[in-house]
């Protein structure tokens, strides 16, 4: 899940290249960008494995020979899809993005494909990006309760860091909730730096150590003992006293 | 065209990344300023350019530009500039007269729920077009799209998924397929922690088209109110 202010697909890219590396093969649904913005950065050598199936230049049908378009994300479609290639483990299949699916196919169709891909059989994995600020939150809470596995993405406290809230759902009902902060490198491996909390507790004991204000001052804050005397002496000019009383008299 | 502009953005006519989806916004404020910067800056880089001024005529813009340095005119005759007028080509679909020849492309007033399918082809059959060569025709630099403003599609009741539709197909054909640059504007009315439901459409099309474009200038007022000199803030 990302949004407007950190993309996700960058994180996307990196699972797609460790899938790669683990000798799976995977199946991309290209909607949101073309082909060569998707392969960019990722290692030539693994790209036979790699099926990229280009959704992005007429996912409407509106040039009259469309590749793979918003209306063939069904059941049918998509297992005749992944068993074009023919081979013997099931495929991972990679959607970027379900929103421009949930633009043109109702909520309730598309929870319904999902859910259907995932006890057919066909694929062993699906991995989608979903723009969270594009839907209703209705929307985005339906698709996300389908998912075993849910990594909110947002933009960290320094340069190219960001945050992971990371959901995990276990078979037998089990919840698991982190968050982590990372970054992905440029060959999209991806690197834990820490846990969120613990970054929190070390900036507010910086804050504390920061500077003393009283500390380094041109001037004195408190009097000594000898000029507290000599204050509590002196006689204010236009005070009365008894012996201005008296002369003025 | 602003110089200042180009040295932030690390532009010039002359040296420019190709294939690029630039997406002007404004809340509250009026970014217009920065399409006829753009306008100029393609037009001095001799590129192609095709223009769906939706919002202003024909005439306002080539005044702005005339002060730029640039002539509409004369670029529209050499046919390096085609210009689609948006609020005359209005008037001829909704008062039909035989000698008017309809381009079609506004078809969507008649039927919003159609969508801007026959924009695209009017867009695609100009970009497209300037492929043909004829003898003694120049040559003109990448096709470069100008769209003043798409928040004008909203007013006329086309529905958001309709206008990233067709921002989408334009970015597939202008930037991925033929390496060209597009710039789009598109304006929201209201404050963004506003929960009014009246303008949810624009805030929606403009988070789907910052998803889309590879840099956003959003201009908007300063947070202190109105000041003399400095009239807002660009942030990109």
């Amino acid at each position: 899940r990302d949004s407007c202010s950190y993309s996700g697909r960058d994180l996307l890219k990196s699972f797609i290249t460790a899938a790669l590396n683990r000798e799976e093969v995977i199946h991309v649904l290209c909607f949101d960008v073309s082909e060569e913005e998707l392969k960019d950065g990722l290692k030539p050598s693994d790209t036979q494995r790699l099926h990229i199936h280009n959704a992005y230049s007429d996912p409407l049908g509106w040039t009259g020979h469309p590749n793979f378009t918003a209306q063939q994300f069904s059941l049918e479609d998509l297992t005749n899809l992944v068993k074009q290639t023919s081979h013997p483990k099931p495929a991972v299949l990679v959607i970027d993005s379900l929103s421009w699916i949930l633009r043109h196919k109702t909520p309730p169709a598309v929870c319904q494909t999902l859910q259907q891909l995932r006890k057919g059989g066909a694929v062993r994995a699906v991995i989608g990006l979903l723009h969270t600020d594009m839907h209703q939150r209705g929307t985005v809470g339906s698709v996300c309760h389908l998912a075993t596995s849910l990594i909110s993405v947002a933009p960290g406290v320094k340069g190219k860091e960001a945050v992971a809230r990371v959901t995990k759902r276990s078979k037998s009902g089990k919840v698991m909730q982190d968050e982590e902060i990372f970054c992905i490198a440029e060959d999209f491996t991806v690197t834990i730096l820490s846990k969120a909390s613990h970054a929190e507790h070390k900036t507010n004991s910086t804050e504390e150590e920061q500077a003393d204000p009283t500390a380094n001052l041109t001037f004195n804050l408190r009097l000594s003992d000898s000029e507290l005397e000599a204050k509590q002496k002196l006689t204010l000019p236009f005070v009365f006293s008894k012996e201005k009383s008296e002369s003025l008299q | 065209m602003f110089t200042e502009l180009n040295s932030i953005l690390n532009t010039s006519p002359d040296s420019f990344t190709q294939g690029e989806f630039i997406l002007v916004s404004d809340r509250q404020s009026d970014a217009s300023f920065l399409i006829h910067h753009f306008l100029s800056f393609y037009l001095r880089a001799r590129c192609k350019v095709c223009f769906l001024g939706l919002a202003q005529s024909f005439c306002h813009y080539g005044a702005v530009s005339q002060r730029l340095g640039v002539s509409l005119t004369q670029a529209k005759e050499k046919g390096q500039l085609v210009f689609f007028e948006g609020l005359k080509e209005c008037l001829s679909v909704l008062l039909p007269k035989e000698n008017n020849a309809e381009s079609g492309a506004m078809n969507f007033l008649r039927d919003p729920p159609v969508g801007l399918r026959s924009l695209y082809e009017f867009v695609r059959s100009s970009m497209i077009g300037s492929g043909s060569m004829e003898e003694g025709a120049e040559q003109w630099g990448p096709n470069v799209l100008l769209v003043d403003d798409l928040s004008v599609l909203l007013s006329l009741g086309v529905d958001v998924g309709a206008v990233l539709d067709f921002s989408h197909y334009c970015r597939a054909l202008v930037c991925s397929q033929m390496q060209g640059n597009m710039v789009m504007l598109v304006r929201c009315n209201k404050e963004e922690d506003d929960d009014d439901d009246g303008d949810e459409g624009s805030e929606v099309l403009l988070k789907g088209l910052i998803h889309q474009c590879n840099l956003n200038l959003h201009v908007q007022g300063l947070p202190t109110g109105y000041c003399k000199d400095i009239h807002g803030q660009v942030c990109d």
